[in-house]
């Protein structure tokens, strides 16, 4: 479990005070929404560690995460976009979820099996700026599939996204986290992603996490 | 709660990186206090007037009357090219607009002495009337008219480039609602390009004056006497031929004051962007009397600027190459040119990648300002007042000058090119830092990862231009090389002045043809290459 106890933070711009409190379960996705800047992305930057807090507690599975930094968080995160270095191949860009010095036959065949598990054989060649909106997010879990954590981040993933390719990636981001466990945090203004997805439901309101 | 040290930047916390920024940024500007200092201890050592009369007043009224005069002839110069070179469509368009992209490496000795291969007395105008007319046709290249020519050829062909790249960002939307508005070239003009252009016009405006303010082999050239002397001639006059340190120490304090002042003032105007970006074809072209101007202002400008290169290739590559070639003195000069030109490079390269690190490694303004600014004091010390500040000091240490002299010229140069490498490879790798941050620190990727996989690819061209300009400002140095060079010790460009001085006009021609063809070999050969090492590398 996931649990966030009046996780606590001041922003500095935009005036804002954020005291989250929420818990999330493994195989389900929880799903945040709120208007623009209302915190959704404060939230997740809370979690992954790219920000501080001022207070409160973090825990997976009884664990205190709030002492680890960014990297060796037990979090993938997958923004709207950006997720993917464009100027790198689709395996190339995969492979970066796996530790420096792995031998090249298993990075091979690691990238091979989790582009066969989103449904993308036969694209590792090619250059993330060919591939569409809905291709890249496939390849950005692809390396989240690698990179193997517990807890999986969703920044508005959809939203980029047309109608066709938004309803398979949502597919495959619950058929992932069912799957393989993974505690998914949704974040996101589309009641239609909400809908199809979340096990649970918050909404933030005044800086605050209340169950939808 | 408990807490740990570590950083919750986006950033991925890089303290090597941090250390290296550091350390460039503190031995940079531990080097230019050193030259202050030694200028000013000299000063102080030494309290007699100087030994020849120096007119200050007027040297300081020339440099800025010649700087002021190039600055506002190239802005409308370069506007006017920009202009015609953003409407008209033409084959070969993409070689016009690299031929004045070229004019920021061109050496100046070789666009003066190009100048002089067209308009001098034995040039290719004067040749022709007086086929023509039988008479001499007496062009005033000497003098002011001389060196405002070659400054504007030179200046105006660089401002040309960089408000090119303004207009062709133009938005596509914005030039649509433009076209089914039926806008005349003049409201076009007024709505749509001025918008664009006059944010970098004070930036470049004071790129500019600066260039002209330090302008040192085209003065030297065409100056034409001491009456059209500028400061930095002056100074070089002071130690080489009169041999009055004091002279010379009381103009370098009065030139760097003077080029403190316009780097300051820049500092508050937008920014200029140094990586020039793709061209883009306009589908919208002018109709009636602007494409007619249009067609001549481009007509002008690509004779005006391509004329003085073409006879330079073809005077230097007729009948003086030959002896040039069975001379030692020639193939010394040109290894000492490339190998001076290529350890500079490189150490640019180092010096700017470690900066731009460094800088893109902290969100802190204050670092990042500290580590940013002291590249930009280089742009204040021009190439001969930073060449005296390192001789004095040498000279002092009780070194010998001639002994230091390469590792002198090769440091020199490197700084010399510094600000423009850092505002070149600055921007992307701040923008890589702003907008990958999170990726690279929340994938965990290691520091030499962060920079092979993701920062080299995307920055590699840059770092070719890197090279080649630093390359080709070391090829083209004449103010560095001046003060250290000796008889054993030249390169090109000293050679190329010292084979006019000693009349070995053919010699010279021949230098500058060599000269212009490695810069242009240089300049388009460097980027691709790098750009494609870091293709490969993706």
């Amino acid at each position: 479990m996931l649990v966030l106890e009046d996780l606590a933070y001041a922003h500095p711009v935009m005036w804002g005070n954020y005291s989250f409190t929420m818990t999330a379960a493994p195989g389900e996705v929880t799903a945040v929404s709120g208007p623009s800047g209302s915190g959704k992305s404060t939230l997740l930057d809370l979690i992954a560690g790219f920000l501080e807090p001022t207070g409160g507690r973090l825990t997976l599975d009884g664990v205190d995460l709030l002492p680890l930094p960014p990297e060796t968080r037990p979090v993938s995160i997958l923004f709207q976009s950006e997720s993917l270095f464009e100027h790198l191949g689709a395996a190339h860009n995969i492979a970066l979820g796996l530790p420096p010095g792995t031998p090249r036959a298993e990075v091979a065949r690691k990238v091979a099996t989790a582009l066969d598990e989103v449904g993308l054989p036969g694209v590792g060649n090619q250059r993330a700026d060919t591939l569409s909106g809905g291709q890249k997010q496939r390849v950005a879990l692809a390396r989240t599939l690698l990179r193997n954590r517990p807890v999986l981040l969703l920044d508005e993933p959809f939203s980029a996204l047309d109608d066709d390719s938004r309803a398979a990636t949502r597919t495959l981001v619950r058929s992932l986290t069912e799957a393989h466990r993974w505690i998914t945090v949704l974040v996101s203004h589309h009641q239609d992603d909400i809908a199809a997805l979340a096990a649970r439901h918050y909404r933030i309101s005044s800086g605050r996490l209340l169950l939808a | 709660m408990k807490r740990s040290r570590r950083s919750n930047s986006p950033l991925p916390p890089r303290p090597l990186r941090l250390l290296g920024g550091t350390g460039v940024a503190a031995a940079i500007a531990g080097l230019v206090v050193l030259v202050l200092w030694s200028i000013a201890a000299a000063a102080s050592a030494e309290p007699a007037a100087a030994r020849t009369p120096v007119d200050v007043r007027h040297l300081l009224a020339m440099t800025t009357i010649q700087a002021g005069l190039t600055t506002v002839l190239s802005l409308l110069v370069g506007t006017a090219l920009a202009w015609a070179l953003n409407r008209l469509r033409f084959p070969g368009r993409d070689l016009a607009v690299g031929l004045f992209a070229s004019a920021i490496v061109t050496p100046g000795i070789v666009v003066a002495f190009g100048l002089l291969a067209v308009w001098g007395r034995s040039g290719w105008v004067n040749a022709a009337w007086q086929a023509l007319f039988g008479a001499p046709l007496d062009v005033p290249i000497f003098g002011l008219g001389g060196i405002l020519a070659a400054h504007v050829l030179l200046d105006g062909a660089f401002a040309a480039r960089v408000l090119l790249g303004r207009l062709d960002a133009i938005p596509m939307a914005r030039l649509k609602t433009g076209q089914s508005l039926a806008l005349t070239p003049w409201t076009r003009f007024a709505v749509l390009d001025w918008p664009a252009i006059r944010g970098s016009l004070p930036g470049l405006a004071a790129i500019i004056f600066l260039l002209a303010f330090t302008s040192f082999p085209i003065v030297l050239l065409l100056g034409g006497g001491p009456a059209n002397q500028t400061l930095e001639v002056a100074i070089y006059s002071a130690v080489r031929l009169d041999f009055d340190l004091n002279a010379a120490v009381l103009l370098a304090l009065v030139q760097i004051g003077a080029c403190s002042l316009v780097v300051l003032a820049a500092a508050g105007f937008g920014h200029v962007p140094a990586s020039l970006g793709p061209v883009r074809q306009q589908r919208w072209s002018d109709r009636g009397w602007a494409q007619l101007a249009q067609w001549v202002v481009l007509g002008l400008g690509v004779l005006g600027f391509a004329l003085p290169l073409a006879a330079i290739l073809v005077d230097g590559f007729g009948t003086g190459l030959g002896a040039l070639l069975q001379r030692p003195t020639f193939w010394r000069s040109a290894a000492a040119s490339l190998v001076i030109a290529s350890l500079s490079a490189a150490l640019t390269l180092l010096l700017a990648l470690a900066l731009g690190l460094g800088r893109a490694a902290s969100a802190n303004p204050v670092f990042r300002t500290g580590i940013g600014v002291p590249s930009y004091a280089y742009l204040a010390t021009p190439a001969v007042v930073l060449a005296l500040g390192i001789f004095l000091f040498v000279r002092n240490s009780g070194i010998s000058p001639d002994a230091a002299a390469p590792v002198v010229v090769v440091i020199a140069n490197a700084l010399l090119a510094l600000p423009f490498a850092v505002a070149t490879l600055g921007p992307p790798l701040d923008a890589i830092a702003l907008s990958r941050g999170r990726v690279i620190r929340s994938l965990a990727l290691g520091g030499w990862r962060q920079f092979s996989d993701v920062e080299w690819p995307l920055v590699g061209r840059d770092a070719g231009l890197v090279v080649a300009l630093a390359f080709c400002f070391s090829l083209g140095d004449l103010g560095v090389i001046a003060l250290f060079g000796t008889q054993d010790f030249a390169t090109l460009p000293l050679l190329m002045v010292r084979s006019l001085g000693a009349y070995r006009t053919n010699d010279a021609a021949a230098i500058a043809a060599i000269m212009l063809s490695l810069t242009i070999l240089a300049f388009v050969a460097i980027p691709r290459l790098f750009g494609a090492i870091a293709h490969a590398r993706a």
